[in-house]
């Protein structure tokens, strides 16, 4: 563990919570998430940015946390897997994956969801080639990535729906 | 929890303390974006006693366009870059090198500034702490043989940002902050052939911009990698080409390479072609030109002469592309 | 009390599409992998790697690691002298290695630590010394006369040499209007599934008893290799399997990650916590082995297939694992899927300095079948014949009986070949040489493959059933399953419950599944060979029956009536005079009334008949009670500039008997696809004198969405006479159908024919290249010949 010399002041909001800690400079984001904090859905698959299945949100766009030092996300707003339902239902994206079996193992999918909830923001109607792009460092091995093409369109329908609902 | 070395980290919020820190601590290192010196922080490559993480510089961060051209904070980030309409107008072949970059994660906070300095790659060096060490290192690294040529005393990875080649055609200018003050200077002037030194920034020096000049705004460029994958992948070879048209003759020509030398560089003898018809004849000249410039050595799973092939045949597609 | 409706029907559950049963947990990032258990007080484990590929060892000194502080344990090869692996005729690997170590990477010593610096410093102060061997790190290298066996009981380095001749091969060959021979090189490949080996144990001192997570298919083989390696009664250890992060093959068997975590926390009396990276995790290895495959076929000019003569060498790493059973399964897969009269075969697998192959998806047929299906297209252009017809021309009839004993009794290849052939519009599409408008040629090239439903005979196998499930019927009028048969995101959990719903007519609400635990749930052996739906299924459709029966009696019972005239309408049971009946929770009250909770079983063994005999060497091998056939058809668009291939579209119909969950089928149906895509373009390893080069996912390519096609998926139901409702496995058979067709599409656009497997770009353009050169000269020569 490192000395306290080599601590920083980190006060973040994490799901939305407020939060201040005091992580080592050496901390990587994922390691603070996963074992400081508890939040267990964001993982490790590779050994730093090549799979994609460490993605959270912050300010509201995808990142990998296991490049990315916990100390640098000083007011920062970070977004995992597990902030996205909302009152216990699952939110568009992960009712997609769910739906259209866009989730095999799983163990990609909370970084894959995360990375396709930050594309449906920025772009609320993706078109395959879209959805493509968008998840492009995202690697799944199970489902050759049909059905997650199907789940993110899944998910941008329903919440065109709602907003139709919404509007009338 | 992932195995980190120790280091201190400094968030300084301008330019002058970040460089004032550098030079202070000879065992410190810059780090932007992360999503390759963290990388090489991992593996050990890199082991700062120091690292500077200058995400917190607002200055590094802005895109501004005036009289002189655009100006490119060394701190934006590829996925800014590849939005930003003025650079999708006038430098065409910049924002497509920005997405062409590893895949739209890294993007997103991967920054113009990292990928112009980014360290070579090779095989034999990209590789853990445990790897390494089990193949006593090598020339670039702690080691004094070169796998990739055994016996030789250079080092030949390759450099494989994308980045420079589109900026490069545009004759780009950087600014470097250092000790001693702020200059300005040539981007090409930023690499030399030599896989193990190959930017000349002096210990201390930190890049802070790229000028695009205002002549060449507008000025017709495409940039293209070949890789395996279609995301994801460090460039096997790429070329970016600049051309203007008079008629059907060529104004203005430029063609600059990564991936298949130590750095990145403008190909020599286009110029040649000035004045010129670009002819099936001229067009496969032209391939043979760039291709005898790219030395990739084997530092990649694929074979360099493939890469050198490639890298012919992208230049000679883009450039066929403007002479249409 | 709940109103009984009057319309009241037993729930459809079997052939209706539905999400899986624990994907919420996924969705939401609630599911708990290995990896996921953090407890405060645990310990960091972590492994002392072979710097060297092969060697004797001197001294292995921990002493200045166990000195340091914060350092509770440390292990190495003299902690455990009992060999592990899944063959029981080939345990000789240890957790740990003792006397040599014979691949770079290999576990020599282990520490337990308060965190992962102390960890890494522990590691740092292990002093190895060795004594360096010579290495072989190629099939030819280690059979050369002259090369150091790798172990004393493998003379020569052979691990196992196959060899039989079938039918009357040479008598074959002579009737043959043509005869190609051809070698392939198959490159190894790695599974790369999602989730890094991970294990977690704990070691209660004072019970002397051990619980351990990890992540792996085969829960009850690594119970049992815990008890041997620890030298532990197997009673006092539990096996939790959590949530798998895929496993496609790489833990099939015990590997060595979850042994050296439990031998750690008993040396350290606590929780040890040992999460090795990926690049740990692709030495650990238990890919698809380095394969060359000869192949000489005979075909008549009609397409008849006359003989096939086939030697595979398999470059099996440094210890046995599946070896035997890979080289044995690629001599009998050429086997039932044609009509095949004549068939020779030798299979060696060799021992070399590199990490252990294993069963990886499509564990012993695909590059054999990779071979076959190229060298049948080779043949079929060469005769002037159609791809599709010539595979036509050698259908079986079931049923069936191959030269090697093998059971065909239900076979839907015809109709998939008829499916990719009309929706890929072959007959318009394939077969047209020349460029595109966009300079792109294209081209469609076809490919089969089967894949077995299980072995009929388990590998390790004592007597007991194949598969056992059990129900527990509890006061909540819910049914808990409980199987051994591991969930690792296939499906299996969602499948088994299907299953039993089916037969009570039930929704699946009523049901949760417990596939995790050693002390709960009945044994397995675990998810391997396409096993789970076949033989699972039908022990949950067994057990259900059973459950049902006691539920009818009850019923029956208390309706006044006899059990045979009860009618089960799933959420009603009433005797067939009466309009009212009872609602589901009665009936369980009714069964329950006296006996308390319920719990039945059901199982399932395989038939006698398709264990095969002993009539020659490996015969029994491969033998299934059912087969699953693909056809598969890709177009690709190749640039000739770049030798760049796209993948525009793949046309895929495969038969999987019944498709119990159609969705589900459709999803492992694409993921084989799409993972033979991996191996046909991009996929394999390389060393540098035995260190893996490729021992991250930036060389190691797995495709990416960017360059993943869209996959036109039919399924195809030729419903098995034995399967569950006729079902047969979906997971694996169409993997090997991509790769011949993916070069066969190439050899159509370009009239290059890839050989060497993956078709590299480099590798490709090498081909085209030297194609220009031969019409380079041919034309100097036409134009010399002219001149004169």
């Amino acid at each position: 563990m490192s000395d306290d010399a080599k601590q920083s002041a980190v006060r973040c909001t994490l799901n939305g919570r407020p939060r201040r800690d005091f992580v080592p400079d050496n901390m990587l984001l994922v390691d603070f998430l996963r074992e400081t904090v508890g939040l267990t859905g964001t993982k490790i698959g590779c050994d730093g940015g090549e799979c994609g299945c460490c993605t959270v949100l912050i300010d509201g766009e995808p990142r990998h946390a296991c490049l990315t030092l916990a100390a640098v996300c000083d007011g920062a707003e970070i977004e995992t897997i597990e902030s996205l339902d909302t009152g216990g239902r699952l939110a568009a994206i992960q009712r997609g994956f769910n739906e259209k079996l866009g989730a095999q193992c799983g163990f990609c999918t909370p970084g894959m969801v995360m990375a396709a909830e930050g594309l449906l923001r920025e772009n609320p109607n993706p078109t395959d080639d879209d959805i493509r792009a968008g998840l492009a460092a995202n690697i799944c091995r199970c489902t050759g990535y049909v059905k997650i093409l199907e789940a993110v369109h899944f998910a941008a329908d329903e919440l065109a729906g709602r907003d139709k609902e919404a509007a009338a | 929890m992932e195995y980190m070395p120790d280091f201190k980290l400094h968030r300084p919020d301008n330019i002058e303390d970040a460089v004032k820190l550098r030079a202070e601590e000879p065992d410190a290192l810059f780090v932007a974006g992360g999503t390759d010196m963290i990388v090489n922080v991992r593996r050990g490559i890199e082991q700062p006693k120091h690292l500077i993480d200058i995400t917190a510089i607002e200055e590094l961060k802005s895109i501004l366009r005036d009289g002189d051209g655009l100006h490119i904070g060394a701190g934006v980030s590829l996925k800014e870059l590849q939005s930003n309409a003025d650079v999708l107008r006038d430098y065409p072949a910049v924002g497509e090198a920005a997405r062409a970059v590893a895949g739209p994660t890294h993007q997103e906070y991967g920054t113009v500034g990292g990928n112009l300095c980014l360290d070579t790659r090779c095989l034999f060096y990209n590789q853990s702490e445990w790897w390494r060490q089990s193949n006593d290192y090598c020339l670039k690294e702690r080691g004094d043989t070169c796998h990739v040529a055994p016996g030789g005393k250079r080092c030949f990875a390759a450099f494989s940002g994308d980045m420079a080649p589109s900026m490069l055609v545009y004759g780009a200018e950087i600014d470097v902050a250092g000790p001693n003050g702020r200059r300005r200077m040539p981007l090409t002037d930023l690499y030399r052939n030599d896989g193990m030194a190959h930017l000349t920034l002096e210990a201390g020096d930190m890049l802070t911009a790229v000028h695009l000049p205002k002549a060449l705004a507008g000025s017709p460029s495409r940039y293209e990698k070949a890789r395996v994958r279609g995301s994801i992948d460090f460039p096997l070879a790429g070329a970016a080409v600049r051309l203007e048209m008079d008629g059907k003759t060529v104004k203005d020509f430029v063609v600059a390479l990564t991936a298949v030398n130590p750095y990145p560089q403008i190909a020599k003898g286009t110029d040649a072609y000035v004045g010129r018809e670009l002819t099936d004849e001229a067009l496969d000249e032209i391939r043979e030109l760039v291709r005898k410039q790219a030395k990739p050595m084997r530092t990649t799973t694929v074979a360099p002469w493939y890469r050198r092939r490639v890298v012919g045949a992208l230049a000679r597609r883009r450039t066929e592309e403007f002479a249409g | 009390m709940n109103e009984i409706k009057k319309d009241v029907k037993p729930a459809k559950v079997i052939g209706v599409p539905r999400p899986l049963i624990d994907g919420p947990e996924k969705v939401s990032g609630k599911a708990l992998y290995t990896a996921d258990f953090i407890p405060y007080d645990h310990m960091v484990g972590r492994i002392f790697r072979s710097p060297v590929a092969h060697a004797n060892i001197i001294e292995v000194d921990t002493s200045k690691a166990e000195a340091l502080e914060g350092v509770l344990g440390v292990v190495t090869g003299d902690d455990c002298d009992e060999g592990f692996g899944v063959l029981p005729i080939a345990r000789y690997e240890y957790p740990m290695a003792r006397e040599r170590v014979r691949y770079r990477g290999e576990p020599v010593a282990a520490v337990a630590a308060v965190d992962v610096e102390t960890a890494q410093k522990a590691l740092d102060l292990i002093e190895f010394k060795y004594e360096e061997l010579p290495a072989y790190f190629t099939s030819e290298e280690a059979m050369a006369p002259d090369a150091v066996s790798l172990h004393e009981h493998r003379e020569g380095n052979i691990e196992r040499d196959v060899d039989y001749d079938l039918g009357d091969v040479d008598g074959g060959f002579a009737d043959a209007d043509l005869v190609l021979e051809r070698e392939y090189n198959c490159a190894e490949i790695c599974q790369v599934q999602s989730e890094p080996h991970a294990a977690i144990a704990e070691y209660d001192a004072e019970r002397d008893y051990m619980t351990v997570r990890a992540s792996t298919q085969v829960p009850f083989y690594v119970h049992l290799m815990l008890a041997k390696t620890l030298k532990m009664d197997q009673s006092r250890i539990r096996m939790i399997k959590p949530h798998i992060g895929g496993g496609f093959g790489c833990r099939t068997e015990c590997l060595n990650v979850e042994l050296i975590c439990a031998l750690l926390a008993r040396k350290a009396k606590g929780t040890v916590r040992l999460v090795v990276n990926r690049e740990e995790t692709f030495i650990t290895h238990r890919g698809r082995p380095e394969t060359d495959v000869k192949l000489k076929v005979g075909m008549k000019k009609d397409g008849t297939i006359t003989a096939v003569d086939c030697q595979a060498i398999q470059r099996g790493g440094a210890y046995g694992g599946y070896g035997i059973v890979t080289i044995l399964y690629a001599g009998s897969l050429i086997n039932g899927i044609y009509q095949l009269d004549a068939v020779r075969y030798n299979g060696l697998r060799v021992l070399t300095n590199t990490p252990p192959p294993g069963a990886m998806r499509g564990h012993g047929t695909v590059d054999v079948r990779y071979g076959f299906e190229a060298i049948l297209d080779e043949l079929s252009v060469e005769l002037g014949l159609d791809p599709i017809e010539v595979r036509r021309r050698n259908l079986l009839k079931e049923p069936y009986e191959t030269l090697n004993e093998m059971f065909i009794n239900s076979y839907g290849l015809p109709e998939a070949l008829d499916i990719v052939e009309k929706e890929s519009g072959w007959k318009d599409k394939r077969g047209k040489p020349g460029k595109d408008g966009d300079g792109k040629y294209r081209g469609l090239g076809v490919g089969c493959a089967h894949y077995p439903c299980g072995a009929s005979k388990p590998v390790n196998w004592t007597g007991e059933p194949h598969a056992t499930v059990h129900l527990k019927l509890d006061w909540d009028a819910s049914i808990t399953v409980l199987t051994g048969a591991p969930e690792i995101g296939q499906g299996s959990s969602t499948m088994v419950a299907q299953c039993a719903a089916e037969v009570l007519g039930l929704d699946m609400t009523r049901f949760q599944v417990h596939s995790g635990d050693s002390k709960l749930v009945p044994k397995d052996n675990g998810a391997y060979s396409s096993r789970i739906t076949y033989m699972v299924g039908n022990a949950s459709i067994e057990a259900a029956q059973n459950l049902k029966t006691i539920l009818v009696e009850a019923a029956a019972k208390k309706l006044d009536a006899r059990p045979e005239d009860i009618e089960c309408l799933g959420e009603v049971y009433r005797a067939a005079s009466q309009d009212e009946g009872l609602t589901f929770e009665e009936v369980v009250m009714a069964a329950l009334e006296g006996t308390g909770t319920i719990t039945v079983k059901g199982n399932f063994d395989t038939l006698p008949e398709s264990h095969g005999t002993k009539k020659f060497r490996g015969g029994a091998i491969g033998g299934s009670m059912a087969y699953a056939y693909a056809a598969e058809v890709v177009q690709v668009a190749v640039d000739p500039d770049t030798a760049e291939v796209e993948v525009e579209q793949v046309w895929v119909a495969q038969d999987v008997g019944r498709a119990l969950n159609p969705l589900s089928v459709e999803g492992q149906i694409q993921g084989s696809v799409w993972m033979g895509m991996g191996q046909a373009f991009c996929e394999g390893t390389r060393f540098h004198n035995g260190l893996p080069i490729t021992g991250n996912m930036l060389d190691y390519r797995v495709p990416s969405i960017v360059e993943s096609p869209p996959i036109d998926t039919h399924i195809v139901e030729s419903v098995d006479p034995n399967g569950p409702y006729g079902a047969k496995e979906a997971g694996e058979t169409s993997l090997a159908a991509f790769i011949p067709a993916y070069t066969n599409a190439i050899a159509d656009a370009l009239g290059v024919r890839p050989i060497d497997l993956p078709v590299t770009p480099d590798r490709l353009m090498e081909l085209i290249e030297a194609r220009e050169t031969e019409e380079r000269v041919a034309a100097a020569r036409d134009s010399s010949v002219a001149a004169e």
